[in-house]
């Protein structure tokens, strides 16, 4: 009874407490040291492919982290906490991967510790300035323009047409944060600019935002799933588990192989924390999702083309899949640490030009 | 009209000592709780920004650049813009919210105001998430009033409507809680005087005018403030209402410090949001505070 507690007492339960707090940390701890990983994962598909793969193994058992907002919206939370990172790995790609490397919050990846890496195309393996293994990719992704093509009010052809009366309220557009801006950066591809000079994207970008055409700006992932979905929009710029999300009920066009537009690609993996006790644990499971049975297994679920050179693509990412001569013709590279560096100075522009003509 | 003057009061040490004990939990709730971390945002917003690194690197340069770059129009919009539909939803809730308080303390049985009180505070529990969504798919762009706005000549996408469902997100929120401020209000105003009025030959409208709003005007001033302050720090009801198009200052603040990691930045806005709603705050607390004194 609360009328019954004396200081002696309140002090007992607290000290009780305090007790039983502690000892429940050491368990956390030791349970985390004998496999019990946190990771930060995609949600949708993504996450869905990963616990297909953690179910196909008993060595580790895990607590799932979903990423809100675009992957770096992350890195400030590490940053709170740093050194005593909660997470064991983090999914990622070249935007957040390039940042952590330089904050030196990922554990260097020795070969013999994921042998499968083997298997993975070397160049596209992220290091830091001296060489070392930084992440380990699981796919391929990409962020391109499409179209839900039972509902657009035209055929889109060209960048051009995005500006057409047509397509009044019909476009969803990535936010400022999305997808590091690349829509931006295609915008200035199309008018002879790159993301080193990006005055024609801008220019473009400003007549798109006059033009009433963009309906919704899409601030997540589930934004744009939901905006195409429901009709209210049916063309957009986004990255392929957005579309694939789509294309599962609504004839989906994407425009990965037309030289009207840049389809951007980007590698997903995995980021390993430094100062964790189960970093065995979580190299053991790494090695194990990009085998080649798993990564054909996440490449089916997650919709990403897998890298692992012994995994099967399957028939529905023959989109993401291009020989030399199309790569040179429909794909673009942007130089990552250039995007990531303007990224401060993008969304401060994108606040003072673009918002308020929206 | 002789002015009395206040003596001062004397405390004795166990009065004091009293203060403290009673006083002192709730100081260092807020020295830790608000002002640590007020100090640290402020130390923060005074450090310069590397481009590429998650927030100040350590030993950054000491700048004001943070401050000195809000100094234009489009920050000056983002602030209006959430002051400005901040304050119409605040207002459009206590025009809702009075008449509601003075029904359900006045006209209503005992049994179903206990019903109609569990009712407000349901509401006020329930999560804003789902309120939120709830009126997306009623008047959002392909809510089910979407042919009725049609033929109203209200284009969903427009940017006008836009503000009005942002407005009907918060003001669905601010129902509740500024009905249940001012119901405690109500209920201390003696509904004799009302009847008093009334029996004299004022018409009801007046007997209102002249005396419910005056007396409730102190709890009517609270509950404005109140509501005006969980309208213009509102985060979630701009960013899935606004579509991406109404930014309040609260969506820029996120956007500084999660997805871009410019903490300085995210820190100064933070700042000068806080020291423009506390001025508001304190313009109006001290109109109403000149109104009553005299």
């Amino acid at each position: 009874m609360l009328h019954d507690m004396t200081r002696r007492r309140f002090l007992g339960s607290a000290a009780a407490a305090g007790i039983a707090g502690t000892m429940t940390g050491f368990a956390r701890s030791a349970a985390a040291g004998s496999g019990n990983l946190t990771a930060v994962e995609w949600g949708g598909d993504v996450v869905e492919a990963m616990k297909q793969i953690a179910a196909d193994q008993n060595a580790a058992t895990f607590n799932w982290v979903l990423h809100q907002g675009g992957a770096g919206a992350i890195l400030p939370k590490i940053k709170a906490v740093w050194p005593n990172v909660d997470y064991d790995y983090v999914a990622g790609w070249e935007g957040s991967f390039n940042s952590m490397v330089k904050e030196d919050w990922l554990e260097t990846i020795n070969p013999a510790d994921v042998p499968n890496l083997a298997n993975i195309p070397e160049k596209i393996i992220i290091r830091d300035g001296k060489g070392n293994i930084k992440a380990v990719p699981r796919a391929v992704g990409g962020m391109y323009f499409g179209a839900r093509t039972d509902t657009a009010p035209i055929a889109v052809k060209t960048i051009d047409d995005l500006l057409s009366p047509d397509l009044k309220g019909a476009i969803c557009w990535p936010g400022p944060t999305q997808s590091m801006m690349l829509q931006i950066v295609a915008l200035a591809l199309h008018g002879g600019g790159s993301e080193t000079n990006m005055e024609p994207g801008w220019k473009l970008m400003t007549e798109l935002a006059k033009s009433g055409n963009i309906g919704r700006v899409a601030v997540t992932d589930i934004d744009f799933t939901n905006s195409l979905t429901s009709g209210e929009t049916s063309v957009g710029f986004f990255a392929e588990p957005g579309w694939a999300a789509v294309a599962k009920n609504f004839p989906v066009t994407r425009f990965t192989k037309d030289s009207n537009f840049k389809a951007f690609l980007y590698q997903s993996g995995f980021g390993v924390l430094k100062n964790r006790p189960s970093t065995k644990a979580t190299l053991d499971f790494v090695n194990f999702a990009i085998s080649s049975d798993m990564n054909s297994l996440y490449a089916k679920v997650a919709g990403e083309a897998p890298l692992n050179s012994k995994a099967v693509t399957p028939d529905n990412l023959k989109h993401l899949s291009f020989t030399s001569d199309e790569f040179s013709s429909f794909v673009y590279v942007p130089d990552y640490n250039v995007v990531l560096e303007q990224q401060d100075a993008w969304s401060k522009r994108w606040e003072q030009d673009i918002a308020p003509l929206l | 009209m002789t002015k009395v003057r206040r003596q001062p009061v004397a405390i004795s040490i166990p009065d004091r000592r009293d203060a403290a004990l009673t006083l002192g939990p709730a100081l260092l709730v807020f020295a830790f709780g608000f002002l640590s971390p007020l100090i640290n945002l402020a130390i923060e917003s005074l450090k310069e920004f590397t481009p590429g690194r998650v927030g100040s690197v350590e030993n950054a340069a000491a700048t004001v650049q943070n401050y000195y770059e809000l100094a234009n129009q489009a920050f000056a919009s983002v602030l209006l813009t959430t002051f400005w539909i901040g304050g119409v939803a605040a207002i459009i809730g206590q025009l809702v919210a009075f008449p509601l308080a003075y029904f359900i303390v006045r006209r209503i049985s005992p049994r179903m105001r206990t019903l109609t009180l569990g009712f407000l505070i349901t509401l006020v529990l329930s999560s804003v998430l789902i309120k939120t969504y709830a009126i997306e798919l009623t008047f959002g762009s392909v809510g089910i009033f979407r042919p009725f706005l049609l033929t109203l000549g209200l284009s969903p996408n427009s940017r006008e409507y836009i503000n009005i469902v942002v407005i009907a997100g918060l003001v669905h929120s601010i129902i509740p809680v500024a009905t249940l401020t001012l119901i405690g209000a109500m209920q201390s105003i003696d509904p004799r005087l009302l009847d008093a009025a009334q029996s004299l030959g004022a018409p009801g409208w007046k007997a209102h005018l002249s005396i419910t709003l005056p007396l409730s005007f102190p709890a009517l001033i609270s509950s404005t403030l109140v509501s005006l302050t969980f309208a213009i720090s509102a985060f979630v009801i701009p960013m899935v209402l606004g579509r991406g198009r109404v930014l309040f200052m609260s969506n820029v603040i996120y956007t500084r410090f999660s997805d871009i990691a410019n903490y300085p930045s995210g820190a100064a806005i933070s700042l000068v949001m806080l020291a423009v709603a506390l001025a508001v705050v304190a313009v109006i607390t001290f109109a109403q505070a000149r109104r009553v004194s005299r």
